[in-house]
């Protein structure tokens, strides 16, 4: 390759390359020497252009399948046969699902045999590594002889997370049934094995989400086994005759349509009435051997039709009619059992969640009355008094909750090394963590969030839900503080920062009630008001809340505590708020030391650096926030590959920082590197990839490429008001930049247009007062006196200085030009007397701080305009003076 | 923003799994199918469609991610084969880059895969239309359609970076 990426040059190289191809050969090389005369490099890159678009090339024109074949072809799996992972030993494969391949190992020293899962290329894609330490958290804290139980965790050198668990050695639910032919009472037992099992997981607040029988074992002994979602279909595929009406197979981890519940189909938020939907699935499949609704080749809205308006069904008179024949449905029920079997399956799978037994337990509890010959506790006829006393779900789809989600995934991150580190330590505490993702996540499983804003009410209405939820939880203080304190940042995260208010000091409150005021969870609630405060831009009480916090967090953590990191950088983050960057700077040093004494590249540590760039740019520490970046690009790079989107955010600060050092050409390779990595992930129109067009426009107009840069701002500009709507600080800075191309081409029109719009965005978007309003009315003002209408600029310039002048400090330099500014205005309407004080103020101003010379020099050469002779130095004190 | 991010995340992860497991099953049945990738992509999109995790994604947002996998997998596999031959025990991506006396097709996909990286710097809009193409099986209706440029375009587009893409690599074969 020749040189550095150039997008411009390859522009030319192809342009020339087209037109030479339509030539017929013998002309192209006089073409050619005549387009480029002076440059060979040039002309040898179009000639290479020429000869591979004349060359056949078998990868490319043959297509892929005969590469694909070789390189897929040999099972690297199966090479993983011997190899040790931890006192493990693999024996062989079982199985590759969802989330991961799962291998038979036995242990040598104890003989022991279990499976073991791991997850390839884990590096490649943070959301598959979380889904899989999730589930390992998960089995973590499931103690139940009927759910398979996790026995250890780890990580390769490389990175690639691994856990063992015990290997269950069974017969999927619905073959036992088939080969088994249990009879009533051992059915009911089966039920009953399964019921508790995911009693205990909801004890946890973990859902199933997924109960269907081949991920249900029975072993010898007649128990049951529940083994979770994903790689259990696929270990025991190769014994499972292949159903027709069976979709398990489509894989789509981790939602199976045959076996989904309608809401789940639905797209709406899933929760305990899930699972119960999903027991009585599998108590009618238990009684009748077959799954009560065929949905072989539906489309999901197809399937949801079906689910919606379709009476839950009654097993007892398909039961009835197969028995006649050589079905596997359950035989010697009598007639009145029947009928409260039908109850139990009605109940359970009622189409509206809200109609279902509440919980696991209930339904137990009536197949216990049902053996007993006692009256269940639901019967059609409370069916009524139930809708009214549970609230009717919504049952609109709804929309996104991704910013959420996305938070509960950063909430839990933090705990996949503690796991792994010290692993009986942590498991209380992932836990509780676990188990509060959980309970949330439940709430926004299957909403999607490609489409709508954040902030729709929709979410807010599933929060207002989660929070009822929560309320009732008062049995467990901790976990209802835990779930108010997620709940409270989500609130935050929304900018429902009122109600995040009340939670998060719910969630205090109930902490401090619990542990006293010194306890790490009684830091972290404070930490979280702290941070809402910043929001709320309380600074004082930010500030007061994140002291206090770190003050305990330091009192009660270990050293190098990774709570204690988060702290220090809340309160870093509070102080940069408040513009306190050399003590922010300290305490997000230390938390970037403390991460970095953990050892390992951590999403934590990266993020750190990050933060500490921004200090060092902030403070004019240029060159090293460049280095900071580096290394944050580096760990970026390293824990999530070179395409992702952290890395592109740290190339943007990279190139905002040569930008800032003076470098417009190494600052646009910078952000366009960042675009090559913004643009395949999110596609064109993203408001990501706006603002990266934006600082490539400002690069190019700071290289005067003023055409360019007006191409690039305009679908900068374009992207920012769809994408984020009329009225966002993006959309003002491309129409401020598009203003200043306009200004430095003479379009005075069109750059006063740009401007104007951009001080009405800034005065719906800032409080008054805040000096962007100064800065735009200032931008105007300047393409007005340009323009030749110095008195309107004369008038904005004022309204400018006023702002200055009563919310930045006294002497500000925006202060200084905009004195300089006016002055010239004041000239231009023959005003000499006004125009001098004016220039001299602001001449006053710039000289004493040795700031902005190009503006002190103007200022000069205006007074000189005037008559008044200035010294070359300039008198320090000429503002004051005056 | 970040939502996104993560969506996208998710929907390449479930493109990716799905891909793998389809390329282990016609490797284990075998029963003649070939491993064509775009036959592959085309059989998760079928597979997927039905999914409501993927919401009301279109067929040509599909693919495009699903090509992108598909890179990624056979991307995945290849290293691994290079780390095997070298001796790569457990640990899977000890792969170097240097390919000494790698095996051809692993060879000419990881260059593949190098030189399309070093393209989307030039052009991220031609590297994005190879992959859909190469890697996607996609028709250059549709790739222009997803790009949201014409198919005029998107066919000068190709021209240009199939030469480039053969005069970087091919020139040894």
């Amino acid at each position: 390759m020749s040189g550095p990426p150039d997008p411009r040059r390859w522009e030319r190289v192809q342009a020339l390359f087209h037109e030479l191809a339509s030539l017929p050969e013998s002309e192209r090389d006089r073409v050619l020497r005549e387009r480029v005369p002076g440059d060979p490099i040039l002309r040898g890159e179009v000639r290479d252009l020429l000869a591979g678009d004349a060359r056949a090339w078998p990868l490319l024109d043959e297509g892929l399948a005969p590469v694909a074949e070789r390189i897929l072809a040999s099972s690297p799996v199966d090479r993983l046969e011997g190899e040790r992972f931890g006192p493990y030993r693999i024996v062989s494969f079982l199985g590759e699902g969802g989330m991961g391949t799962v291998y038979r190992v036995t242990r040598d020293d104890l003989g022991s045999e279990a499976a073991l899962k791991l997850l390839r290329d884990a590096a490649f894609s943070p959301a598959r590594r979380a889904r899989f330490l999730a589930e390992q958290r998960t089995l973590a804290r499931l103690r139940h002889p009927g759910i398979a139980h996790l026995l250890d965790a780890g990580t390769l050198a490389d990175g690639t997370p691994w856990f063992v668990m015990e290997l269950v050695e069974g017969t999927p639910l619905d073959v036992h049934l088939r080969t088994a032919e249990p009879g009533f009472e051992a059915r009911l037992d089966l039920f009953r094995g399964i019921a508790e099992a995911v009693r205990h997981a909801h004890g946890h607040a973990v859902i199933h989400r997924d109960l269907k029988p081949s991920n249900i074992l029975v072993r010898a002994d007649g128990t049951v086994k529940l083994i979770d979602f994903g790689i259990a279909k696929l270990l025991w595929e190769d014994g499972e005759p292949g159903g027709t009406a069976d979709l398990t197979r489509t894989g789509l981890a981790p939602l199976t349509p045959a076996h989904a519940a309608p809401e789940q189909l639905r797209g709406e938020a899933v929760g305990i009435h899930t699972d119960v939907y999903g027991l009585g699935l599998l108590l009618y499949q238990i009684l009748v051997g077959e799954p009560p609704f065929d949905l072989a080749g539906r489309t999901s809205a197809e399937a949801v039709r079906i689910l919606s308006e379709t009476e839950p069904p009654r097993p007892s008179g398909v039961a009835n009619q197969a028995s006649g024949g050589s079905g596997t449905a359950v035989r010697g029920v009598s007639r009145a059992q029947w009928a409260d079997l039908d109850v139990l399956c009605q109940v359970a799978m009622h189409p509206d969640p809200g109609r279902r037994y509440p919980s696991a337990e209930a339904m137990l509890r009536d197949v216990d009355h049902l053996l007993a010959g006692e009256p269940l506790e639901a019967r059609p006829d409370t069916l009524t008094y139930r809708a009214g006393k549970f609230a009717r779900r919504n049952r609109g789809t709804l929309a996104v909750a991704g910013v959420a989600l996305l938070l509960l995934v950063a909430l839990s991150a933090g705990y996949a090394h503690s796991l792994i580190a010290a692993r009986d330590t942590a498991l209380a505490e992932a836990a509780r963590a676990e188990r509060i993702q959980q309970f949330t996540l439940g709430l926004f499983r299957g909403t999607d969030p490609d489409f709508a804003p954040a902030k729709d009410l929709r979410v807010i209405d599933l929060l207002a839900r989660g929070v009822q939820e929560a309320h009732a939880l008062e049995a467990d203080p901790g976990l209802q503080a835990g779930i108010y304190l997620a709940l409270g940042e989500i609130h935050r995260q929304l900018g429902e920062l009122g109600q995040a208010s009340e939670l998060l000091e719910a969630a205090l409150s109930l902490r401090e009630r619990r542990w006293g005021l010194s306890h790490p969870e009684v830091a972290e609630a404070r930490v979280a008001l702290g941070l809402l405060r910043e929001a709320q831009a309380e600074l004082d009480e930010a500030e007061a809340f994140a002291r206090s916090g770190l003050d305990v967090a330091r009192a009660t953590l270990p050293p190098g505590h990774p709570a204690l990191g988060r702290t220090l950088a809340a309160l870093g983050h509070v102080l940069e708020a408040r513009g306190q960057y050399d003590e922010a700077l300290l305490l997000v040093e230390e938390a970037v030391e403390l991460h970095r004494a953990a050892g390992a590249a951590s999403p934590e540590l990266a993020s750190g650096l990050g933060q500490l760039s921004n200090l060092h740019f902030y403070l004019g520490h240029y060159l090293v926030a460049d280095s900071v970046s580096r290394e944050a690009l580096g760990l970026h790079r390293q824990l999530y590959g070179p395409g992702h989107p952290a890395a592109a955010g740290d190339l943007i600060n990279l190139g905002a920082i040569q930008f800032e050092l003076g470098d417009a050409v190494e600052a646009e390779v910078l952000f366009r590197e960042a675009l090559a990595i913004q643009e395949p992930w999110y596609g064109r129109r993203h408001p990501a990839v706006a603002a990266n067009l934006t600082m490539i426009g400002r690069a190019l107009v700071r290289q005067e490429r003023l055409d360019e840069a007006r191409e690039v701002l305009l679908e900068a500009e374009l992207l920012a008001r769809t994408g984020l709507g009329e009225r966002h600080p993006r959309v003002a800075s491309a129409l401020n930049e598009l203003g200043l191309v306009a200004q430095l081409k003479g379009e005075w029109a069109e750059a006063s247009d740009h401007f104007r719009r951009v001080v009405d965005l800034y005065a719906h978007l800032y409080p008054d007062g805040h000096y962007y309003l100064g800065v735009a009315r200032s931008n105007l003002a300047g393409t007005l006196q340009a323009g030749g209408d110095p008195r309107g600029a004369e008038a904005l310039f004022r309204e400018a200085l006023e702002i200055y002048r009563a919310f930045l400090p006294p002497g500000h330099q925006l202060e200084g030009i905009a004195w300089i500014r006016l002055g010239g205005a004041l000239l231009a309407q023959s005003r000499p007397g006004e125009a001098e004080e004016a220039l001299l103020r602001g001449r006053g101003i710039l000289a004493s701080q040795g700031a902005s010379p190009a503006w002190v020099a103007r200022a000069d050469e205006q007074l000189e305009k005037i008559g008044t002779a200035v010294g070359s130095t300039g008198d320090p004190q000429a503002g004051e003076m005056r | 923003m970040a939502h996104d991010r993560s969506a996208l995340d998710d929907l390449f992860s479930l493109a990716y799994e799905e891909l793998r497991r389809l390329a282990r099953r016609v490797r284990t049945e075998g029963d003649g199918d070939t491993l064509n990738p775009t036959v592959l992509v085309h059989e998760a999109w079928i597979r997927m469609s039905a999914s409501p995790e993927l919401g009301s994604l279109s067929r040509v947002h599909f693919k495009r991610v699903a090509a992108r996998a598909m890179r990624q997998v056979l991307v995945d596999a290849a290293r691994r084969r290079n780390a095997g031959k070298r001796g790569g025990g457990a640990s899977f991506v000890t792969f170097d880059e240097g390919l000494g006396a790698a095996d051809g097709s692993v060879h000419d996909l990881l260059a593949l895969d190098r030189a399309l990286d070093e393209l989307a710097r030039m052009s991220p809009r031609q590297a994005s239309l190879v992959e859909a193409r190469f890697f996607g099986g996609m028709e250059m209706r549709e790739v222009a359609e997803s790009l949201e440029v014409s198919e005029a375009t998107a066919q000068r587009d190709w021209r240009a970076a199939r030469a480039w893409l053969s005069g970087q690599l091919g020139g040894k074969g």
